[in-house]
């Protein structure tokens, strides 16, 4: 069985320990079951929002097990390619999923993806840079307006204040709904056939990421592979405070041990409500592969079942592959007895920023795209987010009218 | 009685052996050119999802293409990336083809450095520029602003971005049609020019009497293949994914951008084909009427 993803086997800096535990778990497999899985590792460019995997299904050539984003998973579900998990899995386990952690994968009570790690996002600051831009910890912001004030004390000739993503994408997206969530706001209402995208938290999310360009505290461009790319940006001093999920700990940490960061939660509007995407990658299963039903029943025997090697297996990856939030309650508690927790940046992502998350949303590509546009418009164009905002709305709406498929949220 | 096939003739054999001479490129064309023309001018009367269902519907993605605001809009970035890149390229490529005409010392090694962009990566010099280009940081602000002018952001500002992309692109293709347009100026008899020069035309004048009209047939080619590159050939498409990804706010979403987009980000492929088939039918037209009003690159008698 083919099993494409992103991290393993692969060479090179920061990949050593994400390949290792891809390559361990399908030798622990192989070991003990007739039908082998082999692994194929991709880069993240040509994987999320590449071709490769279109391609694949396109020519009836997709792999038979695959990592899949929460934001592409509507394009894979209504498309009928995803075997459903749902009879492989123990009620047992089922119930020890977080909260919300399946229901972006979960389609009509069935389940068709399993979670690898949950990934919350914040902000990355460095501490030196902090320091000596006359900033301490009592001026960490908790509004947008302190926010703004800080990224500009930040801001030097040679250093942005903060990056956020600025090329059009999911990513970007995904980096943004929070700031239109804080505010009330949604691209999709809970009626499922109307947009929120008009009420004034969308609008003032435009307005704010607009500001950040046109007050000079965030550049154009982020270096690397974009605004998430934490070795490219915050550590070489390109920028001051740096959105990133709990993984940036471990990427800063082995790409320079003496780097000093610290995090806070995503600031939020005024009178707005605390939020943040939950992002993170899940295992699916190609309904259309050389043998599903294996395949499932290997996605559940490594992070679907209740086995003692499972949930270690899962905890490895949170905790030493990766840093990453546990998305199971079994896994959660094997981290803390580990010590995990006492990590005071782990801690402050497991009990201030998972909280109050959200699970990246799954929206179809005709509801993505409007977001998208909007986004540009204001961000980069200095256009007028009202006039935006209502645009999108109803381009969203014109996709909600025709749109059949699994429910969007 | 005699049986049997007549041998073939001189010329039957010469013509046979013309025949298999041509025939892997015929082939390789047909399945790897024409075949996949032919399945995607079929699909774009379809509605492909991408996980194999096919709905015929007619005419309807031609229809949707009529008022569909962001083709029109990529079409309209194509057309401005072309009238910007076409003249540049051709013009610079001209300029250093006459630069480098002359054999004397190091003219090899300034040949080859002007052709070296062209051996590199398009990936590799996308990222590059990527580098060079960086607000505030990259080496081309902090160039301009020892010369006490203000950077820009090159690449995130929708003002700039597109002309950065027809900057670097030149800056990629001029080696290689520097080199076409040496070959088409050797081909140019000495004579010529000794016969202008005893006429008493200077520099200027040999240029636009002898180089200009006998340089037409390589300048056509040039013309149409620059013209095709701009609007779509795989190039362009592979710097603008490296650097852009179509942005910053669409600036450089050239049609064959969004045609990619549409199909591998949208999975809606008929779509995307029915955008092809009328890029390659108007790039079709475009080259006919070039090779109309140039009278198909004929030197002037």
């Amino acid at each position: 069985m083919s099993f494409w993803n992103l991290w393993g086997p692969a060479k090179g800096a920061g990949a050593a320990k994400p390949s290792d535990w891809f390559v361990t778990m399908a030798r622990e497999w192989n070991a003990r079951n007739r039908t082998k899985v082999e692994l194929t590792y991709f880069s993240g460019n040509t994987y999320t929002n590449g071709s490769t995997l279109p391609t694949a299904f396109l020519a009836d050539k997709g792999p038979d097990i695959f990592a899949l984003s929460p934001g592409d998973f509507l394009r894979y579900a209504n498309g009928g390619v995803l075997e459903d998990l749902t009879p492989y899995l123990t009620r047992e386990a089922i119930d020890d999923f977080v909260d919300g952690a399946l229901d972006t994968r979960t389609v009509d009570g069935k389940i068709y993806g399993l979670p690898l790690s949950l990934q919350p996002h914040a902000f990355y600051y460095g501490i030196d840079a902090w320091e000596r831009s006359g900033l301490s910890e009592g001026d960490i912001p908790r509004t947008w307006d302190q926010f703004l004030s800080v990224a500009e004390r930040l801001t030097t000739k040679k250093r942005f204040g903060l990056t956020l993503e600025t090329t059009p994408g999911y990513l970007q997206n995904f980096c943004w709904y929070p700031f239109m969530w804080a505010g009330g706001a949604d691209a999709v209402a809970p009626d499922g056939t109307s947009s929120a995208f008009r009420e004034p938290g969308a609008v003032e999310a435009l307005r704010f990421w607009q500001e950040t360009i046109q007050r000079g505290v965030a550049p154009r461009r982020s270096l690397g592979t974009g605004s998430t790319d934490i070795t490219a940006n915050l550590l070489v001093d390109y920028c001051g405070i740096q959105h990133c999920g709990p993984y940036g700990a471990s990427t800063l940490r082995s790409a320079a041990p003496h780097f000093a960061f610290g995090v806070f939660k995503q600031p939020v509007p005024p009178g707005g409500t605390y939020t943040t995407d939950v992002g993170g990658w899940a295992f699916v299963v190609n309904r259309r592969g050389r043998n599903p039903e294996a395949a499932a029943r290997f996605v559940v025997w490594a992070l679907g079942s209740m086995e003692e090697s499972c949930v270690k297996r899962m905890a490895d990856w949170c905790t030493v592959a990766n840093s990453d939030m546990p998305p199971r309650k079994s896994v959660a508690r094997l981290a803390e007895q580990r010590g995990y927790f006492e990590d005071p940046i782990m801690k402050y992502f497991h009990e201030e920023v998972v909280p109050g998350g959200r699970g990246e949303p799954r929206y179809p590509p005709n509801v993505y795209q409007p977001i998208s546009e909007a986004i540009q418009a204001c961000q980069l164009s200095g256009a007028d987010p009202r006039a935006r905002a209502d645009r999108a709305a109803d381009l969203i709406e014109d996709a909600l009218a025709t749109y059949e498929g699994a429910r969007i949220f | 009685m005699t049986s049997g096939r007549r041998p073939l003739s001189q010329r039957g054999r010469e013509t046979l052996a013309g025949y298999l001479f041509v025939a892997p490129s015929v082939i390789g064309m047909f399945v790897f050119l024409v075949l996949p023309m032919i399945a995607s001018l079929t699909i774009s009367f379809f509605r492909v999802s991408g996980f194999g269902d096919y709905e015929f519907i007619g005419l309807d993605n031609y229809r949707t293409l009529l008022s569909d605001p962001v083709f029109a809009s990529s079409l309209k970035t194509t057309g401005l990336f072309t009238l910007a890149f076409v003249p540049t390229l051709f013009t610079v490529s001209l300029c250093l083809a006459l630069l480098v005409k002359k054999q004397r010392r190091g003219i090899g090694l300034l040949r080859s450095l002007f052709f070296a962009p062209n051996v590199v990566s398009l990936v590799v010099v996308g990222l590059v520029w990527q580098f060079l280009l960086t607000d505030h940081v990259g080496a081309v602000n902090r160039s301009l602003e020892r010369m006490g002018l203000s950077g820009e952001s090159w690449l995130g500002n929708p003002r700039y971005a597109l002309f950065a992309v027809v900057v670097i692109s030149v800056w990629f293709f001029m080696g290689y049609y520097m080199i076409i347009f040496l070959n088409g100026l050797q081909d140019i008899p000495s004579a010529y020019y000794e016969a202008a020069r005893l006429d008493g035309a200077g520099r200027w004048r040999s240029f636009w009497n002898v180089t200009w009209p006998l340089l037409r047939p390589t300048s056509l080619f040039v013309l149409v293949m620059t013209t095709l590159t701009a609007i779509g050939a795989a190039g362009i498409f592979d710097l603008i994914y490296v650097m852009t990804k179509g942005g910053p706010d669409y600036s450089t979403q050239v049609v064959m951008f969004y045609i990619y987009q549409r199909a591998f980000q949208l999975n809606d492929f008929g779509y995307a084909a029915a955008m092809a088939a009328v890029v390659s039918f108007a790039l079709m037209i475009i080259m006919f009427v070039m090779l109309r009003i140039t009278k198909g690159g004929k030197v002037d008698a």
